[in-house]
């Protein structure tokens, strides 16, 4: 269950922001999880229901979005979505290829309340 | 309401405390690996059977990051050499901050080679860098041989893919040719040993991978 470090790491971001605006509440919690993030977003959920109590976040919503997985060949450059997982570039069949997209664990945006600012 | 753009990555703190990892380990001398399977894969098998071939040469500390139990820390700490013991307390993976610590409390100028025991999970100790030299993983061929596909993140961050318990071929339907046609999909740069630990197999060009590594890294 790595969710809940990582869970307590995103609070620890998001409360800290609304600290520094002057914010009262969190309403809404934006994240991208990339294709092949090794999370879990339910029991991401999960962890944030539990761990924000207390905190600004608490009764806030938490949502999300997927980013597709795609890789950029290092010998030309093309960027392709890897069929089938398969991480050899369709233009020159180069092995050199880097993960693009398709990682990501972000906070993307939060919503914020005025109230207490 | 409104809208604060963040934009940070919820690995970042992670991220920072590996690289003063690297950073200690390397200023200490030190060459390191993270080691990681899902469970039972035989981690503790491999160091075990590889350790007695390589402390002549090298001094060799392990990190040992288990669940709940001791037993692993016991089965490598038995070949007389410097053995921490992580006990993560039912977090799936080791992080950068816990192997931080582990670090503060090795006598790190008295070690040449660092070997790190991650929890038996195929999937979280993934996405946690460490700070080490390399990852390697091993698969176990009684797990199957479409786990590459299935479980695709641990193939990527992995500079060795190890099969392990080849001695059990005749009695599993692993297809080690599939095994590593997929592992090669899902990264093209992937190295692969097949070994068994129950006989030996392998275990030669494991170390000898090893020593590669070590001397090519450039630590001294
Ligand atoms: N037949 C066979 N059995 C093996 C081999 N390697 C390990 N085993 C057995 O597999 C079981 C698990 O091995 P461990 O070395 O404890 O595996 P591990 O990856 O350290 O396990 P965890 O730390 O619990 O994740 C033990 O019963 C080992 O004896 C092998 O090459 N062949
Ligand atoms: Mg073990
Ligand atoms: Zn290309």
């Amino acid at each position: 269950m790595h969710e809940v470090s990582v869970m307590s790491n995103l609070l620890e971001i998001v409360t800290a922001t609304a600290d520094r605006e002057g914010a009262g509440t969190i309403d809404v919690i934006h994240l991208r999880i990339g294709e092949m993030a090794g999370i879990n977003f339910d029991s991401l959920e999960f962890a944030f229901e539990i761990l924000s109590k207390g905190t600004k976040a608490e009764g806030g919503r938490l949502e999300y979005e997927r980013v597709a997985l795609m890789g950029r060949c290092s010998a030309c450059s093309s960027e392709f979505h890897p069929e089938d997982l398969v991480f050899r570039c369709p233009e020159c069949g180069s092995g050199g290829v880097e993960i693009s997209a398709g990682r990501e664990m972000e906070v993307d945006y939060i919503l914020l309340d005025e109230e207490g600012s | 309401m409104h809208q604060i753009n963040v934009g940070e990555d919820l690995r970042e703190r992670n991220r920072e405390i590996a690289a003063e990892n690297h950073e200690m380990l390397r200023r200490h001398g030190v060459f390191s690996l993270n080691i990681m399977s899902a469970p039972g894969a035989g981690k503790t098998s491999l160091l075990v059977k590889s350790i007695p071939l390589l402390k002549d040469k090298y001094r060799i500390g392990v990190i040992e990051g288990d669940l709940q139990t001791t037993r692993d820390a016991e089965r490598v700490g038995a070949l007389g050499i410097e053995v921490h013991q992580i006990q993560t307390g039912g977090v799936c993976h080791l992080d950068a901050a816990m192997v931080h610590s582990a670090l503060h409390q090795l006598d790190l100028d008295l070690l040449d080679i660092l070997l790190i025991e991650n929890v038996g999970n195929l999937v979280c100790p993934a996405e946690f860098d460490l700070g080490v030299d390399a990852r390697v993983m091993l698969l176990s061929i009684t797990e199957g041989d479409d786990k590459p596909k299935k479980y695709p993140l641990m193939f990527t961050e992995s500079r060795l893919l190890i099969l392990n318990k080849v001695d059990l071929i005749e009695m599993v339907d692993f297809d080690i040719a599939r095994a590593r046609r997929e592992a090669m999909d899902i990264n093209p740069r992937i190295e692969i040993i097949e070994l068994s630990c129950r006989s030996g197999a392998g275990i030669e060009e494991w170390t000898g991978w090893i020593e590669k590594l070590y001397s090519e890294s450039g630590v001294e």
